[in-house]
């Protein structure tokens, strides 16, 4: 087994590269998929130029280490790419649309219905009735202006 | 083995321990929160999340989905002081992973147990009958007052609802005949204005139709009167020309007609069936004095032109020798 493990060489980075990726995609987790990259990326250099089996490990581990900056610069420009933005975001469903004031608000605090439930508004103080735009979201409180 | 293989070794160790401890995967529908030195520092939201391995730590993970708790069963007295049992379900929501983990201790247990408490007070100002049938106003009050108590949680109460209300046996059974003897109550008092009303209408009909009677009484008591005129009026002028007749004639002639007629009376007395005694007046007798004027009548008749009785009936104002009706008075019905 250990003789076969060295005959192989700098192909193991290759095996173990790819086994890393295959095992990413079974069990998610996104860091076996760079850590598979860097395998591969060891096994390519290896290759080309001749390095000890211990180099081979250090340069493996800086190249792991190195692909979380890197793939934090490829994923920022956006980070929220998804068919429904406001998946567990009700809240932020709602900035800019406008209800009826069910309460009026009263020293910042007043109900608008939305849906079939009722929401407590903060905002400028507004009599019963007026049509109210929610301006701002801030977990489950509302903040709200005339519209 | 030289230091250098072993350094090596421990190296890549140390890398895959720290990428695994820095790379956080949140799930949809989690928010993590994110502890440093067991202080709280940020929220991870859904997706890929790098966190400073070592210093930082996952503290809580939050379901950031709508949920549902059952409220268990409880007594609930009423203000009537029936008591109830009562359970429900409470859906909410967390907005707020880091006032959800560190504001409260056990978020779940705070809200069942607030709800609880709720429906008791709620329930409590309300008689029973109220309780019943005011389920609507129930859980919108209940909704406001514990939305509001669970808003430093950064949690929101979308909706609390009682599922049962359960009042004891007997009591069921109670308003089981309670709403029986209302509807025996109901039904009794529509069939007795069914027949007061049936009532009014016959007694109406009977006054109206008596009110109908009268009137054709009325009317007919004036076509009456109308007629009487009409005949008092005729026999007036019947008289006057009786008298006219008789002023330009004999006045025996009158003799005629009222012994005429009273032998005509007399004769209808006789052929009466069941008249075999007939009572005549003192008056009869002077019928014979009638007789006797016709026979003066007729003495003067035939003295003056025995040859023809044609010739004398032709006379004005005299009587033909033959019967017959009265040429000037026509008969009348009175």
């Amino acid at each position: 087994m250990t003789d076969m493990f060295i005959s192989l060489g700098t192909w193991n980075w290759l095996i173990f590269g790819f086994i890393l990726m295959a095992l990413e995609v079974l069990a998610p987790g996104v860091f076996l998929f760079w850590l598979g990259l860097a395998a591969l990326l060891v096994g390519l250099i290896s290759f080309g130029v001749a390095v000890s089996w211990q180099i081979q490990l250090v340069m493996f581990a800086l190249f792991a280490a190195a692909a979380v900056p890197v793939w934090r610069r490829l994923a920022r420009p956006k980070p929220d790419a998804s068919a429904s933005p406001f998946l567990n975001k009700r809240t932020e469903a709602l900035l800019g649309r406008e209800f009826t004031l069910e309460k009026p608000i009263i020293d910042g605090n007043g109900t608008v219905r939305i849906g079939d439930t009722v929401w407590r508004v903060a905002g400028p103080d507004t009599p019963a009735g007026t049509k109210v735009k929610v301006v701002q979201v801030d977990g489950a409180n509302l903040t709200v202006a005339a519209a | 083995m030289s230091g250098f293989d072993i350094f090596a070794i421990v190296l890549v160790l140390l890398v895959i321990v720290t990428l695994i401890a820095g790379v956080k995967t949140v799930p949809q529908g989690y928010d993590w929160t994110i502890e440093r030195f067991g202080k709280y520092t940020q929220t991870l939201s859904p997706g890929l999340n790098l966190i400073v391995p070592y210093f930082d730590r996952v503290g809580r993970k939050i379901n950031m989905m709508e949920q549902v708790i059952d409220i268990p069963e409880q007594e609930v007295i009423t203000k009537d002081n029936a008591t109830v049992t009562v359970d429900g379900v409470a859906f909410f929501q967390v907005f707020d992973a880091a006032k959800a983990s560190y504001e409260v201790a056990n978020l779940t247990q705070a809200i069942t147990v607030l709800t609880m408490t709720n429906i008791r007070s709620v329930m409590g100002s309300m008689d029973l009958d109220q309780v019943l049938s005011h389920r609507d106003e129930i859980n919108e009050r209940l909704l406001r007052v514990v939305d509001a108590a669970v808003s430093p949680w950064g949690v929101k109460v979308n909706r609390i609802e009682i599922k049962d209300i359960v009042p004891p046996a007997d009591l069921v059974e109670a308003m089981g005949r309670q709403m029986k003897a209302e509807r025996v109550k109901r039904a009794d008092i529509l069939s007795a204005e069914g027949q007061r009303q049936s009532e009014i209408l016959r007694a109406e009909g009977a006054k109206q139709g008596q009110i109908l009677q009268a009137e054709g009484r009325r009317e007919a008591a004036f076509r009456d009167a109308e007629a009487r005129e009409r005949l008092a009026e005729a026999e007036a002028k019947a008289t006057t020309a009786v008298s006219e007749a008789i002023a330009k004639g004999d006045v025996a002639a009158l003799n005629y007609f009222i012994a005429d007629k009273y032998i005509k009376a007399f004769g209808q007395f006789a052929d009466a069936p069941n008249q075999k005694i007939i009572m005549l007046p003192m008056e009869a007798m002077s019928l014979l004095g009638s007789l006797a004027g016709i026979g003066e009548i007729a003495k003067a008749t035939f003295g003056e032109s025995a040859a023809s009785a044609a010739a004398a009936a032709r006379r004005p104002g005299s009587v033909p020798p033959t019967g017959g009706t009265p040429p000037t008075v026509p008969p009348r019905q009175g």
